[in-house]
């Protein structure tokens, strides 16, 4: 059977000393040089999933194919050296008695008759930002050198797949964005397929075309990064991103609802619910607007400042804490138990309920 | 992948279960028939043997724990004269086994010995013999033994007092804690673990002492093992004492292998390790720290050599009739063969482990590092007992020829008998090694195209490449010093520096062994000296 997929993981399960490190698993790239994105916390089975695709550990059921080529199922498992598939630690993993340059270099010795994609050590080097500690060892660089050197080896093999685990985890926040950026830039460039396993949300929303939600050692949802982000299929998924509260609310038509604190919200429901319904309503800092003007005034009870934002905490009459977003470049800011003006009527883009 | 039985899970299987034949000889052997030998020794000797190795165990501990944790700590934490000169002066004190020691002591001691020589010549004639007093029997043995392996504890103590935290010695300064209340409090518990395991090495090393026992004429339960064997020709017997012996000296490997693994704490603390400002000492303080430093490394190491030198110069006829190029080039046969053996064979069982990762191996190869603890003497005659029955009960039943001439009184026996012995040493020095090479390394090298030979050849090898040569250097040393499997396996007319000096020693012939110990003694210092530098862990800092 001819798969027209790039790379399909169907129903992979994992498990090690009795208990289950990866629960039926499924998800496809369409395109060679797709980036997908993997999220989720930590210890919940994430690199577990990149180690099978690796072929570091055999799976106990499912199928993984790449290239139209099955590699991993109950009964094959091609070798890991066999593969063509790259994976850069979010440990060190360089060979600790090589120096950098060596340990790139053994990177470059894979693939060397590949003509179609050149990539050559040194635009490796100045992507990463490498230069200076080319002729050091590993145990003389930072754990984020570290990091981008483990980086490089796996960049120069041009795998057909290449994995990437917390590759940032230990880079600089003030240098990560720019290494993304050129990240980005060069996978685009050359194609090359990558899935990549991320704690952070905003590293995963920005690199990947789809997005995978990791959670209990499942794949919760896996979608557009704008979709993960908008409409979180599930309760959990919501918890996870953290990135809004569910206040309850009963459905008054098939575009408003009515929630006791905020009085009526109207807006464009993803979900059909039928009139009267009691939901639980998804309601992110991006939802609400300030009005100073506005009759609808709620207590600030913390204000977090987060340089081109600042998200307020809002109190209800019923208690609940409810997040909002303000441009940072809003005139006068509100002090905690100072009151907050809610612009109404209250509109909602997307409205996610459950 | 990585739980795949493949062919170096069984390399590694088969590595272990051949260091595992004699304990496997000895246990199945306890119940075999003995002669009336044991009937009349059981009535006799077995309990001045049991005595006699107690006391002198005890005496070495209490010894060893004193002249070792005392002198790691004036080193570790004080600044006087000399002190990074005895920081590791005082670990040639190895390149003296017990049995020199022995010697040098009756030498200078005996009756119209060295120190009556001196005291001749400073004052005239006398009758000095009855002053001098005489270190034989229990306490010749007790001095011999505590001073050739004191340096176990001392290193291990060093090597935790190095790295105990500068917050912990600050705390202590911040509690108003004196000196003193400050070593017994904080600093004696914290490296309770290392000078344990020390003790406990300096405690499997007396239970196995032959040579110096032997020669005060000490009934152990080691000379008893060795003599039932020799005098009597019971075997079965030999392998019931050395029964006895293993139980208590598994005990103490038990203990020794907790303690070494609690004592890593204290030599991995990740972060804020500050290094250690040394207190400089003045006045007497010093002159006391000095002459105690002095004392341990002349008594231990200088003490022996000068006498050995001055009975080589003082009979200069026993230096020209000993075939010095033969026992040389016989010594490093042994050295090279045995250590390229123990090297191969430890790097396979090592890999075979960290590429099966397999619980079953894992425990084999736990049991066969207990071979360190084993006295050669019971490895030696285990050997022998393993050898004869494989030779009656499976060579002859197929009416093949006898296997005991190629094994027995052979290179090959000697260096297999060595391998068991010593298979510890390789095996944890490269697991040490290999405990610095992250998991991930060997997948990194998989998912570059490395096969698992490939990893094992260009990764693993060139980074071990250090270690092993340091386990190359100690195995030496071992090998160079030890007497009874040499003894006892060797082929006919083949000698070492070490066996030569014991015949001569036990033919009463001391100006003789003087010789062979003096170039044994010099051979392991110079091994001492160039790996000394990873004996005293300075490099890990």
């Amino acid at each position: 059977m001819i798969n027209k997929n790039f790379f399909d993981i169907k129903n992979v399960n994992f498990f090690a000393g009795g208990k289950v490190k990866v629960k039926n698993v499924s998800f496809s790239i369409e395109n060679e040089g797709d980036i997908i994105c993997l999220l989720g916390p930590s210890g919940i089975g994430k690199t577990t999933i990149l180690r099978t695709i690796a072929g570091l550990e055999k799976i106990n059921s499912g199928s993984i194919t790449l290239n139209g080529n099955l590699i991993s199922s109950k009964k094959i498992n091609i070798e890991p050296e066999d593969r063509n598939i790259s994976l850069a630690f979010q440990d060190n993993s360089l060979f600790p008695h090589y120096t950098v340059e060596k340990n790139i270099m053994l990177g470059a010795e894979r693939n060397k008759e590949k003509k179609d994609k050149k990539l050559s050590l040194k635009e490796i080097v100045d992507l990463l930002d490498i230069f200076h500690i080319l002729n050091k060892y590993p145990h003389q660089i930072s754990a984020g050198e570290a990091q981008r050197a483990s980086l490089a080896r796996s960049l120069i093999t041009q795998p057909d797949l290449l994995l990437l685990d917390e590759p940032l985890s230990n880079v600089d926040q003030s240098f990560k964005e720019e290494i993304q950026v050129r990240l980005k830039k060069i996978l685009n460039k050359l194609k090359i397929t990558t899935i990549i396993v991320t704690h952070d949300s905003y590293e995963a929303f920005y690199l990947g075309t789809k997005c995978g939600i990791i959670l209990d050692q499942q794949l919760k949802q896996f979608d557009d990064p704008y979709k993960v982000y908008h409409f979180p299929n599930s309760i959990e998924v919501v918890n996870f991103l953290n990135r809004g509260i569910l206040i309850p609310a009963k459905v008054t038509s098939k575009n408003t609802l009515e929630n006791w604190d905020l009085g009526t919200i109207e807006g464009n429901f993803i979900k059909e619910y039928p009139k009267g319904a009691n939901v639980q309503l998804l309601l992110q800092p991006e939802d609400l607007e300030h009005d100073d003007k506005s009759n609808l005034k709620l207590e600030v009870v913390d204000r977090k400042f987060r340089g081109t934002n600042f998200i307020y905490t809002l109190k209800t009459p019923s208690n609940t804490l409810i997040p909002v977003f303000v441009h940072s470049h809003h005139i006068h800011q509100h002090e905690v138990d100072e009151k907050f003006g809610i612009k109404r009527p209250i509109h909602i883009d997307h409205i996610v309920c459950f | 992948m990585s739980k795949n039985l493949n062919v170096w899970f069984f390399l590694s299987l088969i590595i272990s279960l051949f260091v595992l034949i004699p304990i496997f000889t000895v246990f199945s052997s306890f119940f075999d028939d003995t002669s009336e030998y044991y009937e009349l020794l059981k009535n006799t000797f077995l309990i001045e043997y049991i005595f006699n190795s107690s006391v002198l165990l005890f005496s070495v501990l209490v010894l060893t724990f004193l002249i070792g944790t005392g002198s790691a700590y004036l080193v570790s934490f004080y600044e006087f004269p000399l002190s990074n000169f005895f920081k590791w002066a005082l670990i040639l004190s190895f390149a003296v086994p017990p049995y020199i020691y022995a010697y040098s002591l009756t030498a200078f001691f005996e009756n119209y010995g060295t120190a009556y020589a001196i005291l001749k010549n400073l004052f005239g004639d006398g009758n000095y013999n009855q002053s001098i007093p005489k270190f034989d029997g229990m306490f010749g043995a007790i001095l011999s033994i505590t001073f050739s392996l004191f340096a176990y504890v001392y290193i291990l103590a060093r090597a935790s007092f190095l790295y105990q935290s500068q917050n912990l010695i600050d705390l202590g300064k911040n509690l108003g804690f004196s000196k003193f209340k400050s070593f017994y409090k904080i600093i004696l518990p914290s490296a309770r673990p290392a000078i344990v395991a020390g003790l406990s090495l300096v405690a499997m090393e007396t239970l196995a002492e032959f040579g110096a026992v032997d020669f005060f004429s000490i009934n152990t339960l080691t000379t008893g093992i060795y003599n039932s064997w020799i005098a009597f020709d019971d075997l079965a017997f030999a392998n019931r004492l050395s029964f006895f012996l293993l139980l208590f000296i598994f005990a103490l490997f038990i203990l020794e292998n907790l303690s070494r693994n609690k004592a890593k704490y204290h030599f991995n603390i990740k972060g804020g390790f500050k290094q250690k400002e040394k207190f400089k000492l003045s006045g007497a303080q010093s002159f006391f720290a000095f002459i105690f430093c002095f004392f341990i490394f002349f008594a231990s190491f200088l003490f022996p050599l000068l006498q050995m030198l001055y009975w080589t110069i003082k009979f200069p006829e026993n230096l020209f009739d000993l075939p010095t190029l033969d026992l040389l080039i016989n010594t490093l046969y042994l050295v090279v063969l045995s250590s390229f053996v123990l090297i191969m064979f430890s790097l396979i069982s090592n890999y075979g482990n960290r590429v099966s990762n397999n619980k079953i191996l894992n425990i084999f190869s736990t049991l066969s590092i207990s071979g360190y603890a084993i006295p050669g003497v019971i490895l030696a005659i285990a050997f022998i007992t393993f050898i004869a029955w494989l030779d009656e009960s499976v060579i002859k039943s197929f009416g093949l020829l006898s296997i005991k001439k190629i094994f027995i009184g052979s290179i090959l026996g000697l260096v297999l008998v060595y391998f068991i012995r010593f298979y510890s040493l390789a095996f944890n020095g490269i697991k040490s090694g290999y405990e610095k090479i992250n998991i991930s390394v060997d997948e990194s090298s998989y998912l570059l195209g490395y096969s698992k030979r490939k990893t094992f050849m260009n990764i693993h090898i060139p980074f071990l490449r250090n270690s092993l040569l340091f386990i190359a250097i100690l195995i030496s040393l071992e090998i160079i010093r030890e007497l009874p499997i040499t003894l006892i396996l060797r082929p006919f007319n083949f000698e070492t520096f070490a066996t030569t000096a014991y015949i001569s020693a036990s033919e009463d012939l001391l100006e003789a062994a003087a010789v062979p110990s003096l170039f044994l003694i010099l051979i392991a210092a110079f091994f001492i000296i160039i790996s000394s530098k990873y004996i005293l862990r300075d490099n890990d800092k």
